[in-house]
């Protein structure tokens, strides 16, 4: 995966409230992108703040943080700032770390209509995972651990679109014509249903095709 | 936090001023309006009733051995065989008790004109007796006539008798001194028999040191009577008056015939240094008065001589008993005393919240009132009763009414509150163990439960059942803006509809229902709502309608493979649906389909409710080609915009 940052106005913004564990992933996170400027916090405040002000393109988040400094950290406090930045910043690549995931449950709808990337990367797994996450964040993937889902399920739009797409053999231009949305929300779509079907990028091998095999699978096309 | 804290306490303002609102206002209100009836003279009947009634149920008093009544009654004129009582009879009654050396004689009968036989006898009398008081009527009555004194008494030993009486016919007072028509000043016959008595123990009358009309002996003053004394409003206080405070008793003096003293009958140390009182005491003679403070057996009529008895006696026994006389407080401090009656009456009704505590205190305060002026009646006093008493239970009795209403309208509110409980409980059997039970039951009867999955299941109604107490115990600590869906689930109703509908389904998915199994699609649409009409009561109750929706897949749907589920809005409606494509076991079984789809089961009402209360609709009907649909809608609230 050569995925290099080449704009030199490239953001991150890693939110974590031990010193250590911020170091270490910032270290990580360099030597894969030298290019990119990258900012801490601590709070989850002062994360709203550096989000505000140095718009970064990801944000990759503990989800166990204190609300101001001096607080407990608490998954609520991640939970919350998760929703006010998916809900002011549709765009924002998230990357949240953790591994509590089940907390992220009950977050299932807004990830569902965030138009950013969104993956999860189990805390406790190793740092290459972290990267790989990042990465397809960046690729505005989403990704979310099979704890997090019961089973199969999809929002109706997404489903539309397979049918379109394989079905009736329709590129992502003449879908969004039919479902008279725009083209950037039917690739959002795909992204959507592709973490739903779970499909992710593999080298070597065509995602939407993966992604109609396993459709196909499932019983969700002809 | 602090909002929260701030509307507490705007809350308990608010509170206390809608009681008081209701309290106090009016409250204060009654109270003016007596005090201005009062004022205006509309209670002065009831005043001096009160008065009249708590004067008679004094104690008795021991008989006043100084005054002597001596009573021509209806046999002595029979036995003398004339009225008026010839001048010759009274020159001998004068004569036989100068003979016992009384300290003064008061001839309560008029002899303005001479009536024979004997009236040289009476003038020789007369002469004779220096100790005598003859009366007169000073002022004109009604026909302009006046009534001379014996013509031969000196001025001195004259008084007048007139009386003053009260609109109702009762005479309270007593007239001591007045300035006549012709201008000169004149002392009651009672003033002079007290003067001259007391003159004997040494005391001379004086003029009063702190009201120098006021008549005075020694540290004695006579209470004089004014326009607005006591109950009185605005009354004729002309001449110099003081109030009767009568002597009580059976017999409050000694009283005897004519014939009795002839006949030697009468102990000679009750006329010896006496004052000794001559009238005729035979109803024929009219000498009669009404008085309502004396018991007597014929209510209300005395004869004049007794009043005249008890008008020395009062004085007399002041200055030498220090019996008291009526005295009344100066008219602000009455007003100050019903005042404070009246804000007792209403602060009653904020110290007792129970309508029977509040009736009690009002008995008990009314009770105290009148132990009070009483008391004080005893020593003298006449206090305000009647207005005091009318404030206290009219401001009582309507905190009372207004109390009972209260009552009535929380008992209303526990009811609902109880029913409200009672719901909420079944609600959550029935969507918990109830439900569990419902699947256990089915697969029971479709053969396919194996032993260990029945007692896995068992096990797992076990905890849910008991379960239910922790969550009815955590429901009483449920606030506006959380509860608990049931004993695993806990709901921020703060958060977005959508976001704790989503909770709601995804818990309740996980949820080991037969219906369940098959699923192998979930369709799922959760965005954000309209959210203006919803409060927390709503809100969970479209939690419910959720878990009840899906609950009813997992119970009654089979071999169900896709299950939609949204949450949002389409076409200016807010929508929540649940559409599965299974069979209905109640289609499948071929039973109960009504009850299926139309009988009002609990969960159905539940959703009505919910559908009425949101102004929308519920729906639960068959689904083409197959499935059951279950759905809730309700318009977005159009906001009109302000320009």
């Amino acid at each position: 995966m050569k995925q290099k940052a080449s704009a030199p106005t490239r953001k991150i913004l890693v939110v974590d409230d031990h010193e250590s564990v911020l170091t270490g992933t910032i270290n990580a996170l360099r030597q894969h992108y030298p290019q990119v400027e990258f900012f801490t916090a601590q709070t989850a405040s002062m994360a709203e703040q550096q989000v505000a002000t140095a718009r970064p393109e990801l944000v990759v988040m503990d989800l166990s943080i204190p609300n101001g400094t001096g607080t407990a950290a608490r998954t609520e406090t991640g939970i919350q700032l998760l929703r006010t930045l998916m809900q002011q910043y549709p765009n924002l690549h998230i990357v949240v770390q953790s591994a509590y995931t089940k907390a992220l449950v009950r977050l299932k709808p807004n990830i569902n209509a965030h138009e950013g990337g969104f993956t999860i990367a189990d805390k406790s797994l190793p740092l290459q995972e972290m990267l790989t996450k990042v990465d397809w964040a960046l690729q505005g993937l989403v990704y979310t651990p099979k704890e997090m889902r019961v089973g199969l399920e999809l929002k109706p739009e997404w489903l539309q679109v397979l049918k379109l797409a394989f079905e009736q053999g329709l590129q992502d231009k003449a879908i969004a014509e039919q479902m008279n949305v725009s083209e950037r929300t039917v690739r959002h779509y795909w992204t959507q249903v592709q973490d739903a079907l779970e499909v992710y990028p593999e080298a070597g091998k065509n995602i939407r095709i993966q992604t109609e095999m396993r459709a196909r699978e499932e019983g969700l096309i002809d | 936090m602090n909002n929260q804290a701030w509307q507490r306490i705007g809350r308990q303002i608010s509170q206390e001023w809608r009681v008081w609102r209701v309290g106090a206002v009016p409250g204060l209100l009654v109270i003016a309006v007596v005090m201005l009836a009062r004022w205006a003279g509309g209670l002065q009947y009831f005043e001096r009733t009160a008065l009249d009634t708590l004067l008679r149920s004094r104690p008795p008093e021991a008989t006043d051995e100084r005054v002597l009544i001596i009573g021509i009654d209806e046999a002595d004129i029979r036995e003398i065989g004339q009225y008026p009582i010839p001048d010759r009879y009274l020159a001998e009654l004068l004569q036989t008790l100068n003979t016992y050396q009384p300290a003064v004689i008061g001839l309560d009968i008029f002899r303005d004109l001479p009536v024979n036989p004997g009236h040289a006898q009476l003038l020789q009398t007369f002469r004779q007796t220096p100790n005598l008081i003859g009366i007169e009527k000073v002022l004109p009555d009604e026909s302009g006539f006046t009534i001379n004194p014996p013509p031969t008494l000196p001025s001195e030993q004259v008084g007048f008798v007139d009386a003053v009486l009260d609109q109702d016919g009762a005479l309270r007072r007593s007239l001591l001194g007045v300035s006549a028509p012709s201008g000169e000043y004149r002392f009651s016959l009672t003033l002079r028999l007290a003067e001259r008595y007391l003159a004997l123990q040494g005391k001379m009358l004086e003029n009063g040191k702190r009201d120098p009309i006021a008549f005075r002996w020694d540290d004695t003053e006579l209470p004089r009577f004014h326009p607005n004394s006591g109950g009185y409003v605005r009354a004729d206080a002309g001449g110099n008056q003081v109030l009767l405070y009568f002597r009580s008793g059976k017999q409050p003096f000694h009283r005897v015939s004519l014939r009795q003293l002839r006949a030697g009958q009468v102990p000679e140390d009750w006329i010896r240094d006496r004052i000794v009182l001559i009238g005729v005491t035979a109803l024929s003679a009219g000498d009669v008065v009404n008085v309502a403070a004396l018991p007597n057996s014929n209510p209300g009529l005395n004869f004049g001589v007794e009043i005249q008895a008890h008008a020395v006696s009062q004085i007399t026994s002041a200055v030498l008993d220090q019996r008291p006389l009526i005295t009344v407080w100066a008219e602000g401090w009455e007003y100050f005393w019903i005042l404070l009656w009246g804000i007792l009456g209403i602060s009653l009704g904020r110290i007792f919240f129970h309508p029977i505590r509040l009736l009690i205190g009002l008995t008990m305060s009314s009770l105290m009132l009148f132990v009070l002026c009483y008391g004080f009646l005893l020593l003298g006093w006449w206090i305000p009763f009647v207005p005091a008493l009318l404030v206290l239970l009219v401001n009582g009795a309507s905190l009372t009414a207004i109390l009972f209403y209260r009552h009535e309208r929380e008992l209303q509110t526990r009811l609902q509150e109880r029913q409200q409980v009672i719901e909420q409980t079944f609600d959550t059997i029935h969507n918990g163990p109830l439900q569990t039970l419902a699947g256990l039951m089915r697969s029971h009867q479709t053969g396919k439960l194996a032993a260990d999955d029945l007692s896995a299941r068992l096990e797992h109604l076990n905890q849910e059942l008991r379960a239910v107490y922790e969550s009815m115990r955590q429901q009483v600590w449920q606030t506006d803006t959380a509860f608990w869906l049931n004993a695993e689930l806990w709901l921020d109703l703060q958060l977005p509809m959508h976001e704790i509908l989503y909770s709601v389904y995804n818990h309740t998915l996980t949820r080991d229902l037969p219906g369940f199994q098959s699923i192998k699609l979930k369709l799922t649409a959760f965005e954000a709502i309209d959210e203006r009409r919803l409060n927390a009561d709503i809100k969970q109750g479209l939690c419910r309608f959720l878990e009840e929706a899906l609950c009813n897949v997992g119970k009654h749907a089979v071999s169900v493979t896709q299950l939609q589920v949204v949450c949002r809005t389409e076409q200016q409606q807010n929508v929540i649906r649940v559409i599965d494509n299974g069979v209905a076991i109640a289609t499948l079984q071929n039973v109960n389909q009504q009850h299926q789809f139309n009988q009002a089961g609990r969960g159905t009402q539940q959703a009505k409710s919910l559908a009425r209360q949101l102004r929308g609709q519920f729906r639960r009907s068959p689904h083409s080609p197959q499935g059951t649909l279950c759905e809730l809608t309700w318009p977005i609230v159009h906001t009109k915009h302000l320009p």
